[in-house]
């Protein structure tokens, strides 16, 4: 007995419970809710502009690295999504390695915007092999922009990823790293010379075709599109169809958004022939991640019906009306 | 010490009698008890268990007080939550080393949501009894137990559903409204609370239904009571009661489902203390024990001191249906205090009260009545308390505290063979 003051307010209470899910590790986007938003900026360490490249690099420790990018929307459309990959992603190195889908995974981050409308549209961070990890998520910029116009700047990213990445397992041993793009939106019509210039720094003057930078990103990169649920176009034909023409079965729908570091883990098991569907699916409900599991069995189906993982270095075929949609 | 049997710790005066620092204790994984949980049964975030073990110090309110040994807390079904009060509980756990507190709690989606609108309403109306206040902490748990009687209250599991939270606060809103027009008690917007609920939801585990024996299956379960037995809404001295079952009935149900055996222990100190208005028989205000961590409240009014009291207890005993071992806190203040022998009433000499039939108001009051005007009967409090305590109220003594830390503890060291279930034959009538 003994309660005489009340001083505590609704809003630190929501704060604090926020913090306990994690939520509060935006450590950089609280700092600059503090700030203009006309003098947001990414974080130096995330800062695509003139960093020539990103490496992933064997070391004594790590002899057989395998690169793994992990480029997610921060625009508004993308609704508690983006909160919900820094909390979960946090756990994918430990999961590849636990269950032995990947010998020595390095991991990047970044965020995508939209180069239109968004002071931050592209943020990237450094492959890394250990925590520094959380670190960059922590330090990513929820923006929480974008335009509105059904877009948003992927095949900016795309381009960075295709020529700002230098990697010791496609240079030393041909072997092509993972590349997951977490969105909802189409990418724009054209890659726009001016966006490379402004937001990555390169001198081009010229716009390039969408396709093409996914063509070209695809020869050292396996690259898929997780379109998570609880974003705005989950079941939007128009957002499939084009990602489909891009990646084929590499366009994934994923019911739970929780599940997006589970994806990607089994992805790269499959796709590295060290699980099947079932066996991956299995290991998941082992670690207890139930409902995970269901997600990810419905998102993967496509690639456990025995269908080729491993393209050879072209855009996979868009697959047609064979191509049946599991998300729903 | 208690066998295989899930404890049920049981205040048997006014609150304040040391049942945190007990359950902090049983907890404790020196003490060797293995408890897989502390279980919630009764009132809200006005309960303040203070624990102090190892030069920490918390005031537990809706954590369980075990959570200094990391035991997980369940809030029963008989709960009445109060999610900003967690959070601030939570911070302050925080700040003493607990690391993320919030994944030790687990809710039964039952429980009712105390709000700031209840809180507002119970201030309200406390400010309306002018000087014959009851003692109520201002938190709004008479609120949120009373409005809950007659409308479809706000429950913890409505914080999942946010349309229906919201409507349901609306209609709480349009309830209080016209008593709390131009009172100047505030409470935030329902936009906020909605907010706060809906992460509370998300931060905190909320469980459908009896989890009871899941929690059962990996240890001993330690039910920590709020407040005492004397303030049971049935059972207390009517109408300076809370609006919640004190006496163990609700635990014991709990234990009956999942066919578990219990142990009550009841908790009392060496001497009396009340805090809030009604009688107090014993009450000396020339007592002058330290109290660390009770001061006067805004609307409870001043802590209250009085002499040991076993008549009152053994009705508390009564009250619970019987205890199985008590518990003797604060041996380390004996100096001057007394013990009362009986009291001198309007009714004549009485050593013993009457239970009468649960839930008779009527007989409450006449308690009340009596106890207001009773004069006590001291005598000198005997060396051996414990020894003292046994006699008077036929109840082994498991376990006795000699200072505020868990260290200052000490089981009793001649345990009596398993105890029986106290003897509650109701004593014969001596109220009117």
């Amino acid at each position: 007995m003994g309660y005489g003051n009340w001083d505590d307010s609704a809003y630190d209470a929501a704060r604090t419970f926020r913090a306990a899910r994690g939520l509060d590790d935006f450590g950089y986007t609280a700092d600059m809710r503090s700030v203009p938003w006309d003098k947001w900026t990414a974080h130096t360490s995330l800062d695509p502009k003139n960093v020539g490249m990103r490496e992933s690099r064997d070391s004594a420790d790590h002899g057989n690295s395998l690169p793994i990018a992990v480029l997610f929307d921060v625009t508004g459309s993308m609704g508690a999504v983006p909160r919900i990959m820094q909390e979960k992603l946090g756990k994918l190195h430990g999961l590849l390695q636990r269950k032995g889908y990947a010998d020595d995974p390095q991991i990047m981050f970044g965020g995508i915007g939209d180069a239109d409308t968004d002071r931050v549209p592209l943020q990237v961070g450094q492959f890394e092999s250990d925590n520094r990890m959380d670190e960059q998520l922590r330090l990513i910029l929820l923006e929480g922009g974008g335009g509105g116009q059904k877009s948003e700047s992927y095949e900016l990213a795309a381009y960075f990823m295709a020529r700002h990445t230098a990697t010791d397992a496609w240079d030393k041993r041909g072997q092509k790293g993972y590349l997951f793009i977490v969105g909802d939106e189409l990418n724009k019509d054209r890659l726009a010379s001016r966006h490379i210039r402004n937001v990555i720094g390169d001198k081009v003057s010229q716009d390039v075709s969408v396709e093409s930078i996914y063509r070209e990103l695809a020869d050292r990169w396996h690259v898929h599109y997780i379109l998570p649920n609880q974003s705005s176009y989950y079941g939007d034909p128009e957002i499939a169809e084009h990602w489909r023409g891009l990646l084929g079965e590499r366009f994934l729908r994923l019911d739970d958004p929780a599940a997006v570091c589970e994806l990607i883990a089994l992805t790269i098991g499959i796709g590295e022939d060290r699980i099947d569907l079932g066996a991956g699916l299995a290991d998941l409900r082992d670690i207890g991640s139930l409902d995970e599991a269901d997600a990810v069995g419905k998102a993967l189906a496509p690639l456990g019906a025995g269908r080729r993982t491993r393209s050879a270095g072209a855009l996979p075929a868009g697959t047609g009306d064979d191509d049946v949609d599991f998300g729903n | 010490m208690f066998g295989d049997r899930h404890l049920i710790v049981v205040d048997l005066g006014f609150g304040d009698a040391g049942k945190g620092a007990t359950v902090d204790w049983l907890c404790a994984p020196e003490t060797g008890l293995d408890v897989s949980a502390v279980v919630r049964f009764n009132g809200g975030a006005q309960a303040a268990h203070n624990v102090v073990a190892g030069g920490r110090h918390h005031t537990f309110r809706q954590f369980g007080s075990g959570t200094f040994s990391r035991v997980p807390t369940l809030l029963s079904r008989h709960m009445l939550v109060e999610p900003i009060a967690l959070a601030a509980e939570a911070r302050a756990l925080a700040l003493l080393g607990i690391a993320d507190p919030l994944a030790l709690m687990s809710v039964d989606e039952r429980a009712l949501l105390t709000t700031p609108i209840h809180g507002a309403a119970n201030r309200c109306g406390e400010d309306a009894r002018g000087a014959s206040r009851h003692g109520s902490c201002g938190i709004g748990i008479g609120e949120t137990a009373s409005y809950a009687l007659e409308h479809d209250a706000p429950r913890v599991g409505d914080c999942r559903r946010p349309e229906v939270l919201r409507r349901k606060l609306i209609a709480l809103q349009e309830h209080y409204r016209p008593l709390l027009a131009g009172s100047g008690h505030r409470y935030d917007s329902i936009d906020d609370l909605v907010d706060v609920y809906t992460e509370f939801a998300r931060a905190v585990a909320i469980l459908p239904g009896d989890q009871l024996a899941v929690f059962a299956e990996s240890g001993r379960l330690v039910f920590e009571g709020a407040q005492g037995a004397l303030l049971d809404e049935w059972r207390g001295l009517h109408p300076y009661t809370t609006w919640s079952t004190v006496e163990p009935r609700h635990a014991r149900a709990m234990l009956a489902r999942i066919d578990a055996p219990g142990y009550v222990l009841g908790i009392t100190r060496s001497y009396f203390t009340r805090h809030g208005a009604g009688p107090f028989p014993t009450e000396d205000a020339e007592l002058r024990i330290p109290e660390r961590h009770n001061g006067t409240g805004a609307y409870q009014g001043e802590f209250r001191t009085g002499h040991l009291d076993p008549i009152l207890l053994r009705y508390a005993v009564d009250a619970c249906g019987g205890i199985d071992g008590l518990v003797v806190n604060h041996m380390d203040a004996v100096g001057d205090i007394r013990t009362a022998t009986g009291y001198l009433t309007t009714d004549g000499y009485a050593d013993r009260l009457d239970c009468g039939t649960w839930q008779d108001l009527d007989h409450q009051q006449r308690l009340t009545d009596l106890l207001n005007d009773a004069t006590p009967v001291l005598a000198d409090l005997p060396a051996d308390v414990p020894g003292y305590l046994e006699a008077e109220l036929g109840v082994p003594v498991a376990l006795t505290a000699h200072g505020p830390d868990r260290a200052d503890r000490r089981a009793r060291s001649v345990q009596l063979t398993r105890p029986a279930r106290a003897d509650h034959t109701i004593a014969p009538p001596t109220t009117a």
